[in-house]
C-alpha cells in the first residue's frame, strides 16, 4: 500500500485536537519533534488504497517563527517531508483563522482547506460559499464537523487527490502594494545566492523584508556578508517606502487579502449580537471571587475523590468518625494502597531467596507502585482541568486571576500551569512555555515546584495520622498554605529583582466561545497531560527506585542486608543528621527523617514508606514516636517535605526546559532555602502555642 | 490620543498604531493591527481589557493596551 504523509494545520482553539482525534480515533504515536521537547503526534489511517500518515503540526497564529512552535511548524513545512497540509479553519470565525492557511500557501502548494465545527455555521447565520474560496484559493475548500462526522470523507477523497495529482502549481500570491518592488529586488539577489534554492523565494524575500531573524541569520550565513549588506539597503529604503513597519504593513496586507475573500465568499444572515452579556468573569472583583470560588471547589471535589480529605476531617469533626473513615477507605488512594500492599506481601512470601524476594517486592514493584498509586490520582486531576478548559471556562477565569498574579510578576495565562501542577509539576513546569516573556517563564519554571502535588498531599497525609493532640487538618492545611505563600511570596521576590529589565507581565489569550466539552477531546487533553506523568516519572521513578532499593539493602562493605539500618543509604544519612537539627530533631534516630528526605528525592511519596521501613513500624503513628517527634517538629517537617527540592522527574524536566545546569542548580538552591526558612518558621510558630 | 486602556466598554473603535515590539507579531497574527475595527467588550480600569476582533474575545494586559492607539468609529 503506498503511504502519503499529511500535516494537520490551524490556530488555537479551531477544533485541531478534535479534528486530529476524529481521524486517527484516537490511536496516536506520540514522539518529540527533533531537538526539542515539544510532542510531535502521529496517526494513522486508511483511504482509498492509501495508508495516511497524519502528522499534527503545534497550534500556532502564524509561521514568523516567533515561538518555538512557530519555528518547528515552518520548517517542518519547508522541510517537504509532507504530501499534503489540512489547514484549517474555524467556520465561526472565518475571517481570523484564515490567516494562518494563507501564510501555509505562500509557501506550500499541496493544501486542503477545511472549515471545521461547520455544524455550528447554520445557527450562527454564516453562510459561506466554499466554490468561491476554492476558486481564489486555487486549493480544494471541504467544510467539515467533527461533532457530526460531515465532510470528512470527501475531505480524505480531496487528500488523496491532492496527493496525487498536486495542488497548486504556484504558490499563492499576494498583492503587497508598495513593498513589490523591493520583493522583486530581493528576490533577484537571492536567485545569485546557491544556498538558499531550496526555499520559495518569493516568500522567503517577504519573511527576510518583514525582519524575520532566523531567516535573516541563514541569510548571511548562506550568502555572505555582501549580500546580506546589500539586503539591509533595500530593506531600509523599503521601510521608507511603506511609511512602517514592515511586519505591520505585510500583515495588514494578508487580512486585506482576506477581507476581499470575505465580502465575497462569506454572508453573514444576522449581524453577530452586539450586545451579548458582558461576561461576569471579567468583572474585577466578582470575576475574581468567582474564578477563585470556582478552583477551590473544583479542587475540594477532586480531592476528596482521590484521598477522601477534606470530607473526612469534616465528618469526623461533625461527631461522623465511621463515615469518615469509610471515605478515606475507598477513596482512590485508600484501595490503591491496599491493592498494592497486597501484591508486595504476594512476592514476599512466595520467592524463596530473600535477595530476590525483596528485589521484586521493594525495589520492583515499590517502583511501579509510586508510579501507578498517583496516575488515577493525577488522571482525575488532569481530567477535571481539561472538562474546564474545553468548555471554555479556564481562559475566562486565567482573566478572572490576572489582577491578582500581575501583583507577583506572573500574568493571567499561568494560571493554566498552576492548576495543572498540583496535579503533577512535571506537565506544569512544561506548560510555562506560553508565558508571553523569557523572564516570566523562568521565574513560572523556578517556582512552579512549590505547587503541592497529589504525591506531596498524600505524604502530608500520612503524617496528619500521627499527630498526637493536633488536628490531622492543620497538617494539610500548613502544609498548603506554606507552599502557596512560598510560592507568592518567591514569585514576588524574583519579580522585582528582575524588574530592572522586566516590563509588568502581559496578557494576551484569546477567549474561545463556550461549549459543551466534546469527551473524546477531553479525554485527549487529560492523556496528554497525565502522558508527561508517565514517561518522565516513569522512566526516572522506576529505575531510581532500584538504586534506591539498592542502597538501602546492601552495607557500606556491599553485603546484601535485610536490615536497612545498616545500609549504605543509613550510613549517609547519619552523616547528613545535622540537616534536621533545626526543628530540633536531634534524638539518635534524628537521622531516619534525613534517610526519608533522602529517598523522598525520587519521588515524594517514598518518603512514608522509607520511614516506616527505616523505623520498622508498622504506621505512621509508631514510626514518629520511634524517632521521638513532637506535633510542632512533625508538622514543619511536613512542610519541609513538601518545599524541599522537587522530585528527579521535576528537576529533570526543569533541565530540559532551561537545557541549563545553572538554572536547574539555582532552582535546587532556592527551594532548598525556601523550604528551611519557611518550616524553620512555622516550626517556632508552633512551639509558641502552649 | 485614546488608547485602550482608556477605552469605554461598548466603544467601537479604530486602532490607529501600536507601538512596542516582540509580542506585536502575536497581535497582528490576531487580527490586532492599524485598520482594524475593534469592540471593546469590557474595560474595568484594573485587569485586562477585553476586545472582541473578528468576532473573538481577547483579552489584552493593561500594559499592552497602553500602547496601542485608537480612535472612535462614527456610526453611521
Amino acid at each position: 500500500m503506498k503511504e502519503i504523509t499529511v500535516a494537520v494545520a490551524g490556530q488555537p482553539n479551531v477544533g485541531k485536537s478534535t479534528f486530529f482525534n476524529l481521524l486517527t480515533k484516537n490511536r496516536v504515536l506520540v514522539a518529540n519533534w527533533p531537538g526539542v521537547t515539544v510532542e510531535k503526534h502521529e496517526g494513522f489511517l486508511e483511504h482509498r488504497g492509501y495508508r495516511i500518515k497524519l502528522v499534527d503540526l503545534p497550534g500556532v497564529y502564524g509561521l514568523s517563527a516567533l515561538t518555538l512552535e512557530e519555528r518547528i511548524s515552518r520548517s517542518y513545512i519547508l522541510g517537504g517531508e509532507a504530501d499534503v497540509i489540512i489547514a484549517l479553519v474555524d467556520t465561526t470565525i472565518p475571517e481570523r483563522t484564515l490567516y494562518l492557511p494563507i501564510q501555509i500557501l505562500e509557501m506550500f502548494r499541496n493544501v486542503v482547506v477545511a472549515y471545521t465545527k461547520y455544524d455550528m455555521a447554520h445557527e450562527m447565520g454564516i453562510h459561506i460559499n466554499f466554490d468561491a474560496l476554492e476558486k481564489r484559493l486555487g486549493v480544494p475548500v471541504v467544510p467539515v464537523s467533527a461533532a457530526t462526522g460531515y465532510g470528512i470523507e470527501y475531505l480524505l477523497d480531496k487528500v488523496v487527490e491532492v496527493a496525487e495529482k498536486g495542488g497548486r502549481r504556484d504558490y499563492l500570491r499576494i498583492d503587497y502594494g508598495e513593498l513589490e518592488p523591493f520583493i522583486e529586488s530581493v528576490e533577484r539577489e537571492l536567485a545569485e545566492c546557491e544556498g538558499l534554492r531550496e526555499y520559495p523565494s518569493r516568500w522567503l524575500a517577504i519573511r527576510l523584508l518583514e525582519g524575520d531573524e532566523e531567516l535573516s541569520e541563514l541569510l548571511s550565513e548562506k550568502c555572505g556578508g555582501d549580500v546580506y549588506r546589500s539586503f539591509e539597503e533595500v530593506r531600509a529604503e523599503a521601510r521608507k517606502a511603506v511609511g512602517r513597519d514592515i511586519s505591520e504593513f505585510a500583515s495588514a496586507k494578508r487580512f486585506s487579502f482576506i477581507m476581499s475573500l470575505a465580502r465575497e465568499a462569506i454572508v453573514r444572515a444576522r449581524i453577530p449580537e452586539t450586545k451579548r452579556a458582558r461576561s461576569l468573569f471579567y468583572h474585577p472583583v466578582i470575576g475574581m471571587a468567582l474564578s477563585l470560588t470556582l478552583l477551590l471547589s473544583i479542587f475540594m471535589l477532586v480531592f476528596t475523590v482521590n484521598t477522601g480529605f477534606p470530607l473526612n476531617t469534616v465528618l469526623s469533626l461533625l461527631g461522623q468518625e465511621e463515615l469518615a473513615r469509610a471515605v478515606e477507605e475507598y477513596s482512590l488512594s485508600g484501595l490503591l494502597e491496599k491493592g498494592l500492599g497486597w501484591l508486595m506481601d504476594l512476592a514476599r512470601s512466595s520467592i524463596a531467596n530473600p535477595l530476590l524476594a525483596s528485589f521484586v517486592a521493594d525495589g520492583v514493584i515499590g517502583g511501579v507502585a509510586s508510579i501507578l498509586a498517583f496516575l488515577p490520582l493525577i488522571l482525575i486531576v488532569m481530567f477535571v482541568l481539561s472538562l474546564v478548559e474545553d468548555a471554555g471556562l479556564l481562559p475566562r477565569m486565567a482573566v478572572g486571576v490576572s489582577a491578582l498574579t500581575t501583583k507577583i510578576g506572573l500574568s493571567g495565562n499561568a494560571l493554566f500551569p498552576i492548576t495543572i501542577s498540583l496535579g503533577c509539576n512535571v506537565p506544569g513546569i512544561m506548560g510555562a512555555r506560553a508565558s508571553l516573556t523569557a523572564g516570566e517563564r523562568i521565574r513560572q519554571i523556578l517556582t512552579l515546584p512549590l505547587v503541592p502535588c497529589q504525591a506531596r498531599l498524600v505524604v502530608l497525609l500520612a503524617l496528619a495520622t500521627a499527630l498526637r493532640t493536633l488536628g490531622g487538618w492543620l497538617m494539610v492545611f500548613t502544609g498548603y498554605v506554606a507552599a502557596f505563600s512560598a510560592f507568592v511570596v518567591l514569585n514576588y521576590a524574583l519579580y522585582r529583582l528582575s524588574r530592572t529589565r522586566e516590563p509588568t507581565p502581559e496578557m494576551l489569550l484569546e477567549i474561545p466561545a463556550y461549549h459543551k466539552p466534546l469527551g473524546k477531546v477531553v479525554w485527549w487533553m487529560t492523556w496528554n497531560n497525565v502522558k508527561h506523568f508517565l514517561e518522565k516519572a516513569g522512566t526516572i521513578i522506576f529505575s531510581s527506585s532500584v538504586v534506591v532499593w539498592a542502597l538501602s539493602s546492601f552495607t557500606p562493605t556491599l553485603t546484601y542486608t535485610d536490615d536497612p539500618s545498616n545500609s549504605i543509604a543509613a550510613e549517609v544519612s547519619r552523616l547528613l543528621a545535622p540537616a534536621v537539627y533545626p526543628f530540633h530533631v536531634t534524638g539518635e534516630n534524628a537521622w531516619m527523617v534525613v534517610f526519608g528526605l533522602l529517598m523522598g528525592f525520587v519521588a515524594k511519596e517514598v518518603f512514608v514508606s522509607s520511614i516506616l521501613t527505616i523505623t520498622g513500624a508498622p504506621n505512621m503513628a509508631e514510626a514518629v514516636s520511634v524517632i521521638g517527634l513532637t506535633d510542632a517538629q512533625l508538622i514543619a517537617i511536613g512542610v519541609f517535605t513538601t518545599l524541599y527540592v522537587p522530585c528527579l522527574a521535576t528537576l529533570s524536566t526543569i533541565y530540559s526546559e532551561t537545557r541549563s545546569a545553572k538554572l536547574t542548580a539555582l532552582s535546587i538552591l532556592l527551594l532548598m532555602g525556601t523550604a528551611y526558612l519557611i518550616s524553620a518558621l512555622v516550626y517556632y510558630l508552633l512551639t509558641l502555642i502552649p | 490620543m485614546l488608547t485602550l486602556d482608556n477605552a469605554r466598554p461598548g466603544a467601537r473603535l479604530r486602532i490607529v498604531s501600536v507601538d512596542g515590539r516582540g509580542w506585536v507579531q502575536r497581535l497582528y497574527q490576531m487580527g490586532l493591527l492599524p485598520g482594524s475595527v475593534v469592540e471593546v467588550v469590557a474595560n474595568y480600569g484594573v485587569g485586562p481589557v477585553v476586545l472582541r476582533v473578528m468576532g473573538v474575545e481577547v483579552a489584552i494586559g493593561r500594559g499592552i493596551a497602553r500602547r496601542i492607539y485608537v480612535e472612535e468609529v462614527k456610526e453611521g
